[in-house]
Protein backbone atom coordinates (compact mmCIF):
# COMPACT_ATOMS: atom_id res chain seq x y z
CA UNK A 1 0.00 0.00 0.00
CA UNK A 2 1.45 3.35 -0.92
CA UNK A 3 1.78 6.22 1.49
CA UNK A 4 -0.35 8.40 -0.79
CA UNK A 5 -3.25 5.92 -0.63
CA UNK A 6 -2.96 5.74 3.13
CA UNK A 7 -3.08 9.55 3.40
CA UNK A 8 -6.06 9.61 1.03
CA UNK A 9 -7.91 7.08 3.21
CA UNK A 10 -7.29 9.15 6.30
CA UNK A 11 -8.55 12.29 4.57
CA UNK A 12 -11.72 10.43 3.58
CA UNK A 13 -12.25 9.34 7.17
CA UNK A 14 -11.85 12.91 8.44
CA UNK A 15 -14.31 14.17 5.84
CA UNK A 16 -16.83 11.44 6.74
CA UNK A 17 -16.60 12.31 10.46
CA UNK A 18 -17.02 16.00 9.65
CA UNK A 19 -20.09 15.28 7.52
CA UNK A 20 -21.61 13.13 10.29
CA UNK A 21 -21.00 15.83 12.93
CA UNK A 22 -22.53 18.50 10.70
CA UNK A 23 -25.59 16.34 10.08
CA UNK A 24 -26.00 15.63 13.79
CA UNK A 25 -25.64 19.31 14.64
CA UNK A 26 -28.19 20.27 12.02
CA UNK A 27 -30.62 17.67 13.36
CA UNK A 28 -30.29 18.95 16.94
CA UNK A 29 -30.65 22.54 15.76
CA UNK A 30 -33.64 21.70 13.60
CA UNK A 31 -35.32 19.76 16.38
CA UNK A 32 -34.99 22.51 18.98
CA UNK A 33 -34.93 25.79 17.08
CA UNK A 34 -38.58 26.19 16.20
CA UNK A 35 -40.03 24.41 19.19
CA UNK A 36 -41.25 26.19 22.30
CA UNK A 37 -39.83 24.63 25.49
CA UNK A 38 -42.18 22.30 27.35
CA UNK A 39 -43.50 23.29 30.78
CA UNK A 40 -41.09 20.84 32.39
CA UNK A 41 -38.13 22.36 30.51
CA UNK A 42 -39.21 25.85 31.51
CA UNK A 43 -39.61 24.84 35.17
CA UNK A 44 -36.20 23.16 35.20
CA UNK A 45 -34.57 26.20 33.57
CA UNK A 46 -36.08 28.54 36.17
CA UNK A 47 -35.11 26.26 39.07
CA UNK A 48 -31.55 26.02 37.70
CA UNK A 49 -31.22 29.79 37.97
CA UNK A 50 -32.42 29.99 41.57
CA UNK A 51 -30.31 29.33 44.64
CA UNK A 52 -31.51 26.66 47.07
CA UNK A 53 -31.99 28.81 50.22
CA UNK A 54 -30.80 26.19 52.71
CA UNK A 55 -27.77 25.04 50.68
CA UNK A 56 -24.38 26.53 49.89
CA UNK A 57 -24.17 27.49 46.21
CA UNK A 58 -26.49 24.80 44.91
CA UNK A 59 -29.39 25.53 42.59
CA UNK A 60 -32.96 24.67 43.43
CA UNK A 61 -32.87 22.26 40.50
CA UNK A 62 -29.85 20.34 41.81
CA UNK A 63 -30.62 20.16 45.51
CA UNK A 64 -32.49 17.34 47.19
CA UNK A 65 -33.32 19.50 50.24
CA UNK A 66 -37.07 19.49 51.01
CA UNK A 67 -37.21 23.28 50.64
CA UNK A 68 -35.66 23.05 47.16
CA UNK A 69 -38.13 20.31 46.29
CA UNK A 70 -40.98 22.59 47.33
CA UNK A 71 -39.45 25.39 45.23
CA UNK A 72 -39.54 23.09 42.20
CA UNK A 73 -43.16 22.16 42.93
CA UNK A 74 -44.18 25.81 43.19
CA UNK A 75 -42.33 26.70 39.99
CA UNK A 76 -44.06 23.83 38.15
CA UNK A 77 -47.45 24.95 39.48
CA UNK A 78 -46.87 28.55 38.44
CA UNK A 79 -45.60 27.54 34.99
CA UNK A 80 -48.74 25.43 34.54
CA UNK A 81 -50.85 28.39 35.67
CA UNK A 82 -49.36 30.50 32.90
CA UNK A 83 -47.16 32.79 35.01
CA UNK A 84 -44.20 34.19 33.06
CA UNK A 85 -40.62 33.13 33.87
CA UNK A 86 -39.76 36.67 34.92
CA UNK A 87 -42.71 36.89 37.30
CA UNK A 88 -41.89 33.53 38.89
CA UNK A 89 -38.32 34.66 39.51
CA UNK A 90 -39.57 37.99 40.88
CA UNK A 91 -41.72 36.13 43.42
CA UNK A 92 -38.67 34.40 44.87
CA UNK A 93 -36.62 37.60 44.81
CA UNK A 94 -39.36 39.34 46.81
CA UNK A 95 -39.10 36.75 49.57
CA UNK A 96 -35.35 36.05 49.49
CA UNK A 97 -33.76 39.11 47.93
CA UNK A 98 -31.66 39.25 44.74
CA UNK A 99 -29.12 36.80 46.22
CA UNK A 100 -31.55 33.99 45.37
CA UNK A 101 -30.64 34.50 41.70
CA UNK A 102 -27.60 32.45 40.72
CA UNK A 103 -26.86 34.79 37.80
CA UNK A 104 -26.33 38.28 39.20
CA UNK A 105 -28.64 40.92 37.69
CA UNK A 106 -26.97 43.12 35.06
CA UNK A 107 -27.26 46.31 37.13
CA UNK A 108 -25.60 47.72 40.22
CA UNK A 109 -22.65 45.72 41.56
CA UNK A 110 -23.85 42.71 39.55
CA UNK A 111 -22.73 44.49 36.39
CA UNK A 112 -19.10 43.97 37.42
CA UNK A 113 -19.56 40.22 37.02
CA UNK A 114 -20.89 40.73 33.50
CA UNK A 115 -18.29 43.30 32.37
CA UNK A 116 -15.12 41.96 33.98
CA UNK A 117 -14.58 38.95 31.67
CA UNK A 118 -15.07 41.17 28.61
CA UNK A 119 -12.62 43.76 29.96
CA UNK A 120 -10.02 41.11 30.81
CA UNK A 121 -10.33 39.57 27.33
CA UNK A 122 -10.01 42.97 25.67
CA UNK A 123 -6.97 43.86 27.79
CA UNK A 124 -5.36 40.50 26.96
CA UNK A 125 -6.00 41.03 23.23
CA UNK A 126 -4.52 44.54 23.30
CA UNK A 127 -1.53 43.35 25.35
CA UNK A 128 -0.92 40.38 23.05
CA UNK A 129 -1.11 42.54 19.95
CA UNK A 130 1.32 45.05 21.48
CA UNK A 131 3.84 42.31 22.26
CA UNK A 132 3.57 40.88 18.72
CA UNK A 133 3.96 44.29 17.06
CA UNK A 134 6.94 45.29 19.20
CA UNK A 135 8.58 41.90 18.57
CA UNK A 136 8.22 42.26 14.81
CA UNK A 137 9.54 45.82 14.95
CA UNK A 138 12.53 44.66 16.98
CA UNK A 139 13.37 41.97 14.39
CA UNK A 140 13.04 44.41 11.53
CA UNK A 141 15.01 47.18 13.28
CA UNK A 142 17.87 44.92 14.30
CA UNK A 143 17.05 44.82 17.96
CA UNK A 144 17.42 41.79 20.18
CA UNK A 145 17.26 38.58 18.24
CA UNK A 146 19.65 39.60 15.45
CA UNK A 147 23.23 38.41 15.50
CA UNK A 148 24.92 41.75 15.53
CA UNK A 149 28.23 41.62 17.37
CA UNK A 150 28.63 43.88 20.36
CA UNK A 151 31.37 44.22 22.91
CA UNK A 152 29.90 41.50 25.03
CA UNK A 153 29.93 38.91 22.30
CA UNK A 154 33.49 39.85 21.39
CA UNK A 155 34.62 39.22 24.98
CA UNK A 156 32.75 35.94 24.86
CA UNK A 157 34.53 35.04 21.69
CA UNK A 158 37.90 35.82 23.22
CA UNK A 159 37.06 33.61 26.17
CA UNK A 160 35.97 30.77 23.91
CA UNK A 161 39.07 31.09 21.78
CA UNK A 162 41.26 30.98 24.85
CA UNK A 163 39.45 27.93 26.23
CA UNK A 164 39.78 26.15 22.90
CA UNK A 165 43.46 26.92 22.76
CA UNK A 166 43.86 25.49 26.28
CA UNK A 167 42.05 22.34 25.27
CA UNK A 168 44.18 21.86 22.20
CA UNK A 169 47.29 22.39 24.26
CA UNK A 170 46.31 19.61 26.68
CA UNK A 171 45.91 17.06 23.93
CA UNK A 172 49.01 15.00 23.29
CA UNK B 1 17.15 50.26 28.71
CA UNK B 2 15.04 52.99 30.29
CA UNK B 3 12.14 52.29 27.90
CA UNK B 4 12.36 48.58 28.67
CA UNK B 5 12.32 49.30 32.40
CA UNK B 6 9.27 51.54 31.99
CA UNK B 7 7.44 48.84 30.09
CA UNK B 8 8.26 46.28 32.73
CA UNK B 9 7.03 48.70 35.40
CA UNK B 10 3.78 49.24 33.47
CA UNK B 11 3.28 45.47 33.11
CA UNK B 12 3.93 44.94 36.81
CA UNK B 13 1.56 47.78 37.66
CA UNK B 14 -1.16 46.28 35.46
CA UNK B 15 -0.64 42.91 37.08
CA UNK B 16 -0.81 44.46 40.55
CA UNK B 17 -4.05 46.27 39.69
CA UNK B 18 -5.53 43.02 38.33
CA UNK B 19 -4.52 41.01 41.38
CA UNK B 20 -5.86 43.73 43.70
CA UNK B 21 -9.18 43.77 41.80
CA UNK B 22 -9.58 39.99 42.02
CA UNK B 23 -8.63 40.06 45.73
CA UNK B 24 -11.19 42.80 46.36
CA UNK B 25 -13.98 40.91 44.59
CA UNK B 26 -13.02 37.71 46.41
CA UNK B 27 -13.06 39.48 49.78
CA UNK B 28 -16.42 41.05 48.97
CA UNK B 29 -17.88 37.71 47.93
CA UNK B 30 -16.53 35.86 50.95
CA UNK B 31 -17.63 38.40 53.53
CA UNK B 32 -21.15 38.99 52.22
CA UNK B 33 -23.23 36.44 54.10
CA UNK B 34 -26.39 36.04 52.05
CA UNK B 35 -27.94 34.11 54.93
CA UNK B 36 -27.85 37.09 57.28
CA UNK B 37 -29.09 39.68 54.83
CA UNK B 38 -32.05 41.68 56.09
CA UNK B 39 -35.36 40.26 54.95
CA UNK B 40 -36.51 41.95 51.75
CA UNK B 41 -39.99 41.52 53.19
CA UNK B 42 -39.35 44.03 56.00
CA UNK B 43 -41.94 46.77 55.76
CA UNK B 44 -44.03 44.70 53.36
CA UNK B 45 -47.29 42.89 54.08
CA UNK B 46 -46.67 39.45 55.57
CA UNK B 47 -47.48 36.60 53.16
CA UNK B 48 -50.92 35.18 53.91
CA UNK B 49 -51.17 31.66 55.31
CA UNK B 50 -53.82 29.26 56.48
CA UNK B 51 -52.20 26.37 58.34
CA UNK B 52 -53.54 23.37 60.29
CA UNK B 53 -52.81 23.08 63.99
CA UNK B 54 -50.12 20.71 65.22
CA UNK B 55 -52.69 18.73 67.22
CA UNK B 56 -54.69 18.11 64.05
CA UNK B 57 -57.91 19.55 65.50
CA UNK B 58 -59.94 21.66 63.06
CA UNK B 59 -60.35 24.50 65.58
CA UNK B 60 -56.56 24.77 65.84
CA UNK B 61 -56.26 25.89 62.21
CA UNK B 62 -54.94 29.46 62.01
CA UNK B 63 -55.33 32.02 59.26
CA UNK B 64 -52.92 34.95 59.54
CA UNK B 65 -55.62 37.22 58.16
CA UNK B 66 -57.83 36.45 61.19
CA UNK B 67 -55.13 37.88 63.48
CA UNK B 68 -55.18 41.31 61.84
CA UNK B 69 -55.28 44.04 64.50
CA UNK B 70 -52.97 42.07 66.76
CA UNK B 71 -49.19 41.98 66.80
CA UNK B 72 -48.08 38.51 65.67
CA UNK B 73 -44.78 36.83 66.45
CA UNK B 74 -44.29 34.03 63.91
CA UNK B 75 -41.59 31.59 65.00
CA UNK B 76 -40.44 28.89 62.57
CA UNK B 77 -39.06 25.90 64.45
CA UNK B 78 -38.48 22.15 64.28
CA UNK B 79 -38.05 19.42 66.87
CA UNK B 80 -34.67 18.43 65.36
CA UNK B 81 -33.32 21.96 65.83
CA UNK B 82 -31.26 22.38 69.00
CA UNK B 83 -31.35 26.16 68.99
CA UNK B 84 -35.16 26.00 68.83
CA UNK B 85 -35.09 24.01 72.04
CA UNK B 86 -32.86 26.67 73.59
CA UNK B 87 -35.08 29.60 72.61
CA UNK B 88 -38.38 27.87 73.47
CA UNK B 89 -38.62 29.16 77.09
CA UNK B 90 -37.95 32.70 75.82
CA UNK B 91 -40.92 32.52 73.46
CA UNK B 92 -43.05 31.06 76.23
CA UNK B 93 -42.07 33.96 78.50
CA UNK B 94 -42.90 36.46 75.73
CA UNK B 95 -46.31 34.87 75.23
CA UNK B 96 -47.04 34.95 78.99
CA UNK B 97 -45.97 38.57 79.24
CA UNK B 98 -47.73 39.98 76.19
CA UNK B 99 -50.73 37.73 75.52
CA UNK B 100 -53.12 40.13 77.27
CA UNK B 101 -51.63 43.15 75.50
CA UNK B 102 -52.67 42.11 72.01
CA UNK B 103 -49.73 39.91 71.00
CA UNK B 104 -50.06 36.43 69.51
CA UNK B 105 -47.04 34.15 69.55
CA UNK B 106 -47.39 31.51 66.87
CA UNK B 107 -45.13 28.53 66.35
CA UNK B 108 -44.82 27.18 62.79
CA UNK B 109 -43.43 23.65 62.64
CA UNK B 110 -41.04 23.31 59.71
CA UNK B 111 -39.94 20.09 57.99
CA UNK B 112 -40.65 17.83 60.91
CA UNK B 113 -42.13 14.47 61.81
CA UNK B 114 -45.55 15.16 63.42
CA UNK B 115 -44.90 12.76 66.28
CA UNK B 116 -41.54 14.34 67.14
CA UNK B 117 -43.06 17.82 66.94
CA UNK B 118 -45.91 16.96 69.31
CA UNK B 119 -43.48 15.40 71.74
CA UNK B 120 -41.31 18.52 71.59
CA UNK B 121 -44.30 20.69 72.51
CA UNK B 122 -45.34 18.33 75.30
CA UNK B 123 -41.89 18.16 76.89
CA UNK B 124 -40.98 21.82 76.44
CA UNK B 125 -44.29 23.06 77.84
CA UNK B 126 -44.94 25.50 75.00
CA UNK B 127 -48.31 27.07 75.70
CA UNK B 128 -48.81 29.26 72.61
CA UNK B 129 -50.57 28.02 69.45
CA UNK B 130 -48.68 25.78 67.04
CA UNK B 131 -49.36 25.16 63.36
CA UNK B 132 -47.70 22.91 60.77
CA UNK B 133 -46.23 24.05 57.44
CA UNK B 134 -46.17 20.53 56.02
CA UNK B 135 -45.17 21.40 52.44
CA UNK B 136 -42.88 24.34 53.43
CA UNK B 137 -44.84 26.67 51.16
CA UNK B 138 -45.28 29.24 53.96
CA UNK B 139 -41.57 28.99 54.71
CA UNK B 140 -40.80 29.80 51.07
CA UNK B 141 -43.23 32.73 51.11
CA UNK B 142 -41.44 34.12 54.17
CA UNK B 143 -38.02 33.63 52.58
CA UNK B 144 -36.95 31.20 55.28
CA UNK B 145 -33.34 30.05 55.21
CA UNK B 146 -33.36 27.82 58.27
CA UNK B 147 -34.71 27.43 61.78
CA UNK B 148 -35.16 29.10 64.12
CA UNK B 149 -36.31 32.28 62.44
CA UNK B 150 -38.76 34.71 63.99
CA UNK B 151 -40.83 37.38 62.28
CA UNK B 152 -42.66 40.21 64.01
CA UNK B 153 -45.83 41.35 62.23
CA UNK B 154 -47.48 44.62 63.27
CA UNK B 155 -51.19 45.30 63.71
CA UNK B 156 -51.52 46.25 60.04
CA UNK B 157 -50.11 42.91 58.93
CA UNK B 158 -46.67 44.22 57.95
CA UNK B 159 -43.41 42.43 58.70
CA UNK B 160 -41.43 44.82 60.88
CA UNK B 161 -38.63 42.57 62.13
CA UNK B 162 -36.90 39.35 61.35
CA UNK B 163 -34.63 37.48 63.74
CA UNK B 164 -32.33 34.81 62.33
CA UNK B 165 -31.32 32.34 65.04
CA UNK B 166 -32.60 32.07 68.61
CA UNK B 167 -34.30 35.10 70.15
CA UNK B 168 -34.43 36.14 73.80
CA UNK B 169 -37.49 37.39 75.66
CA UNK B 170 -35.65 40.67 76.31
CA UNK B 171 -34.86 41.38 72.64
CA UNK B 172 -38.31 40.39 71.55
CA UNK B 173 -39.91 42.48 74.31
CA UNK B 174 -37.92 45.57 73.28
CA UNK B 175 -39.20 45.16 69.74
CA UNK B 176 -42.81 44.50 70.75
CA UNK B 177 -43.33 47.35 73.22
CA UNK B 178 -43.19 50.24 70.72
CA UNK B 179 -45.64 48.40 68.48
CA UNK B 180 -48.16 48.27 71.32
CA UNK B 181 -47.72 51.71 72.90
CA UNK B 182 -48.67 53.79 69.90
CA UNK B 183 -51.20 51.27 68.67
CA UNK B 184 -54.94 51.23 68.76
CA UNK B 185 -56.65 49.86 71.87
Amino acid sequence: MSAARLAGGRLGLVLAVLALLTAAGALVWGATADRAPTDQERATAIASGLRCPVCTDLSAADSSAPLARQMRTEIRQQVAAGVSDEEIRRGFVEAYGPSVLLTPPADGLGRVAHLLPVLVLAAAAVGGAAVLVSGRRAVRGGGPGTAEPDHRSSTDRTLVDRALADLLKEEP
Amino acid sequence: MIRGGGRRLAALGGLAVGVALVALLLALGLTTDTKLAASPLSGHPAPAFDLPGLDGAEQSRIRLEDLRGQVVVVNFWASWCTECRVEQPELNATWQRFRDAGVVVLGVDFQDAPGDARQFVATSGASYPMVVDADSSTALDFGLRGVPETFVIDRDGRIVERFVGPVTAATLGDRLEPLLDGGRP
